[in-house]
């Protein structure tokens, strides 16, 4: 009897298991494809959805600044997407790109680092981080896996917001735009799975004293105003990290580029809530479910933002 | 009728045993806390109201979810308020982000207050939020 009930039970969850291997996105599929439909039908014409969108924009707004018929690839630019002006004046910037030169020094500290080169033999990498290591059962960023990376060859570990890491992480992603990856974030299992609905549940939770949620101005809110500046959205947000941020870069152009955890954790605090540590279990499955998000869409890293 | 209770038993052993099942997680509720009677410094008293600030601000803390406002951290109000009892200033100052002084500050009972309200307020909240994350999901229980 109980040799019976071990072999039907290692049977059963086997079967249980195999029948389930397939479709451990499928939630997140699902969700990724209805958030693309929102994101398209919201854009499609402004104007004309006024009501369901933007009922506090102005007309004026609305006519002047937000594009109609957006395509979903292009939302991979973030609010360039859609902002008429932002584009403009995003132009203007690209032509001589203050992040130019911390590419060629982030192909510098790749030369440079054996260690770096032998943990990251390929480097159109960025489209692939983060995933879910199945043997750690935990999700690894591309920030962790360089810090891991130096600390097991008894180097120190780098800063996790910008210095080095942004810059080595920009070579990455322009290596990985030129060779026109795309995003490629798979959920190989029932913990991975797991991993991307502790991070969904993350981004759409109201926090902070604001009592806001990430979803509150990159979901509902995309394409709306604050002061002067028109909301990104969810859709194709983290193609372009890192990114070189005028505000950040003000006082030393090295500075101006920062990871997606230095961006995130600046939004937590925004909303007035004390961010998870950079490579905390918290601020990794955020990640690896916005970057599901993203999935099947161009990089476009790095780039540059107000 | 042997096989039948095998069969069952494995069922639901290999369901357990195979992780493909919910992956819920009971946390304590604090959806209870009344944050206007907890943080009542006139009813309460200014230290036991920032003793509860600091019970669930601690709370908070674990749970990753304490607030931060313009740089200071509900535990650099706590920590600013101990302070201020302890010296007999009638003044709080608020810090900047990287932690030093800012002109700007607040009077003891007030930094009290927002402390004790900032603590329960984060776990009600997140106890709340438990409930209604589902709501701002396109696909889910977002509807437009």
């Amino acid at each position: 009897m109980l040799l019976n009930i071990v072999k039907s039970t290692a049977l059963v969850a086997l079967a249980s298991c195999v029948l389930n291997a397939g479709e451990f996105n499928a939630q997140a599929e699902k969700d990724r494809l209805a958030l693309e439909k929102y994101t398209v039908a919201k854009f499609k014409d402004a104007e004309k959805n006024r009501d369901n969108f933007f009922p506090y924009s102005t007309d004026s707004e609305l006519k002047n600044n937000i594009k109609k018929d957006i395509k979903s690839e292009e939302f991979s630019m973030g609010n360039y997407a859609f902002s008429i002006q932002g584009q403009f004046s995003y132009n203007e910037i690209k032509e001589m790109p203050p992040y130019e030169e911390l590419v060629e020094a982030g192909e510098e500290i790749y030369n440079e680092n054996k260690a770096i080169q032998a943990c990251f033999p390929e480097t159109t990498i960025a489209g692939d981080y983060p995933y879910f290591d199945e043997t750690r059962k935990e999700v690894v960023s591309l920030t962790s896996a360089i810090n891991e990376c130096l600390s097991n060859a008894g180097q120190k570990k780098w800063n996790e917001k910008k210095g080095k890491m942004p810059i080595l992480q920009a070579y990455f992603a322009a290596e990985s735009t030129d060779a026109e990856k795309k995003v490629n974030i798979k959920i190989p299992s029932a913990e991975a799975a797991a991993a991307y609905e502790r991070g969904k549940e993350y981004y759409y939770t109201q926090r902070g004293y604001l009592k806001l949620s990430c979803a509150t101005c990159h979901v509902q809110g995309a394409g709306k105003r604050v002061r002067n500046e028109s909301l990104s959205q969810l859709f194709g947000h983290t193609t372009h990290f890192p990114v070189y941020r005028l505000k950040w870069g003000k006082d030393k152009v090295a500075n101006g580029l920062g990871t997606l955890e230095r961006r995130m954790a600046g939004c937590i605090k925004d909303q007035g809530q004390v961010p998870p540590k950079t490579s905390s279990k918290e601020m990794k499955e955020l990640l690896y479910f916005m970057a599901y998000m993203s999935n099947g869409m161009n990089v476009d890293g790095p780039d540059v933002r107000k | 009728m042997k096989k039948i209770y095998s069969v069952v038993a494995a069922t639901g052993l290999a369901l357990a045993l195979s992780g493909c099942g919910s992956n819920s997680v009971s946390t304590p509720s604090f959806a209870d806390l009344d944050e206007k009677k907890l943080c009542n410094v006139q009813a309460n008293g200014i230290e036991k109201v920032l003793a509860t600030a600091a019970t669930y601000n601690k709370i908070s803390k674990e749970h990753g979810v304490e607030f931060k406002r313009l740089g200071m951290t509900n535990s650099q109000y706590i920590t600013g308020a101990q302070n201020a009892i302890k010296s007999g200033a009638k003044k709080v100052v608020l810090l900047n982000k990287k932690g030093k002084a800012t002109k700007n500050s607040v009077t003891v009972s007030y930094a009290v207050q927002r402390a004790c309200k900032f603590a329960v307020s984060s776990l009600t909240q997140a106890a709340e939020g438990k409930n209604t994350w589902r709501a701002a999901v396109p696909g889910d229980g977002f509807k437009y």
